[in-house]
């Protein structure tokens, strides 16, 4: 139904914006890169809106073409993109607002960063997108096992090198037990 | 929740939980409706756009459109030049609304828009012939808001209407619009905005289905060896059936339909896997079939 097309779109649209921004800005080092990723992202979900699941599952379908555009994001750089100046500057704002301080904060931030691609993104699916193993399998076309066999093996590597970071985890070593 | 998700989520830049840009902001209105401006790609011949996909040159769409019934032009109270193939309306703040609702009298439309300040020429194109190329060359940087490109009547199940900003025109540009009714009882439509002096439109034989094939050809086949689609011959297949195994494999898929065809029935001509759109997205070319 081509009429019925822009108005679909548009619902999932405002009803996925706030949180694909705030994937994008949490992944993203500066505004423009998140900017980028919001605007191809839901340029695809536009060019393939006739595949675009509805309700709950479509947040989910957008966090898989986000992560999929932001791996991506190095190797388009040169595709001209629906970006805008309003779009920029409103992601812009949400950079002021730093995350929280500390030597602790900043230690665990560079701990994190050094964890391979798939860790980090399973590590923060869960913790930052607030997904569920099964959400989380939607999100990376894996199994609900795979999502579990994946989050444990990254919780471990985390908590070893934050270890090794002189992070105290005594705490954190024995909730690596328990999964 | 633990510690180890707890430290997780003091590292996020948006709080866990908390939306990022407001949907309602200039930013996300600004971006919807820029991306909105165009026809999806699906069930549209995306792959007559050259790429990058969101050039704004040019933007083509393929409406459905009944066979009208021809009635004299008049000129209603309302100050809208009708005729049974279009109406043009004009607002006090320079936009031009543009229906076509049949597309035989490409000439009256022409110069009914020259009138109201849209340079445009207007074209019909027989099905199975194509203007010569080039006419003219293409601008690139199309001054933002002056067109959205073709889109379907609220209400008509026929034609499509499109707005134009005319106060956006730059000297020494026009408006290159080819309308081609097709034997199913659609329309093709194409809008692009050319630099001055554009040549007439010579016809000649379409070669775009033919381009269209060689264009596939040059990627990689999916359905071959080591292929996403490897062991799944799907050329020949109905569309949906295709889709179902794409899904099937997890695959992501887009759709070109060549042009000519007649049917109402998409079968899949050709499969191939191009990485600029990711490693898992398979590309088909359909055609209509009876």
């Amino acid at each position: 139904m081509t009429e019925e097309r822009p108005a679909r779109f548009e619902a999932v649209y405002r009803q996925t914006y706030g949180q694909i921004t705030a994937y994008a800005v949490r992944r993203c080092a500066v505004p423009q890169d998140a900017a980028d990723v919001v605007a191809e992202t839901f340029a695809i979900a536009w060019r393939k809106v006739d595949s675009l699941p509805d309700g709950e599952q479509a947040l989910l379908w957008l966090y898989g073409v986000a992560r999929k555009v932001l791996a991506n994001h190095h190797r388009t750089d040169n595709r001209r993109r629906a970006r805008t100046v309003e779009l920029d500057a409103e992601l812009t704002d949400l950079y002021a607002a730093a995350p929280e301080s500390g030597i602790e904060v900043e230690a665990v931030a560079r701990v994190f960063a050094t964890l391979p691609d798939d860790d980090r993104e399973v590590l923060a699916l869960v913790a930052w997108e607030g997904l569920d193993r099964e959400e989380v399998a939607a999100v990376l076309g894996l199994t609900r096992n795979a999502v579990r066999v994946r989050l444990h093996r990254a919780r471990k590597r985390f908590a070893r090198a934050l270890a090794e970071a002189g992070v105290r985890t005594d705490r954190l070593v024995s909730t690596e037990g328990t999964l | 929740m633990d510690e180890l998700e707890t430290m997780t989520q003091t590292l996020a830049r948006v709080k866990p939980g908390e939306p990022g840009g407001d949907p309602d902001g200039a930013g996300a209105r600004a971006l919807l409706a820029e991306i909105t401006a165009y026809q999806p790609a699906e069930r549209t011949t995306r792959r007559w756009r050259p790429r990058p996909r969101f050039a704004l040159g040019l933007a083509l769409a393929v409406t459905a459109a009944a066979a009208a019934v021809v009635v004299p032009s008049v000129l209603d109270d309302s100050g809208t030049y009708t005729s049974a193939s279009w109406a043009v309306t004009k607002q006090a703040d320079g936009v031009v609304w543009v229906r076509v609702t049949d597309f035989k009298d490409a000439t009256g439309l022409s110069s009914r828009l020259k009138d109201l300040g849209v340079p445009a020429i207007v074209d019909l194109v027989p099905e199975g012939s194509q203007c010569k190329e080039p006419r003219a060359q293409h601008v690139e940087d199309v001054p933002k808001g002056l067109y959205h490109a073709p889109q379907n009547i609220p209400g008509v199940d026929r034609g499509w209407q499109m707005r134009v900003n005319t106060k956006l025109f730059r000297p020494g540009e026009t408006f290159v619009w080819t309308i081609t009714p097709l034997s199913g009882g659609g329309s093709s439509t194409s809008t692009i905005l050319m630099k001055d002096p554009v040549a007439p439109c010579e016809l000649v034989p379409d070669d775009r289905a033919e381009k269209l094939i060689e264009e596939f050809a040059r990627s990689r086949s999916a359905t071959g060896k080591g292929g996403l689609l490897e062991g799944y011959p799907a050329e020949g297949k109905p569309l949906e059936e295709v889709r179902k195994e794409l899904d099937r494999r997890g695959l992501d898929s887009a759709f070109t339909v060549l042009p000519g065809g007649r049917g109402e029935n998409l079968v899949v001509v050709d499969a191939r896997q191009d990485s600029r759109e990711g490693d898992r997205f398979v590309e088909l070319l359909v055609k209509t079939a009876p």
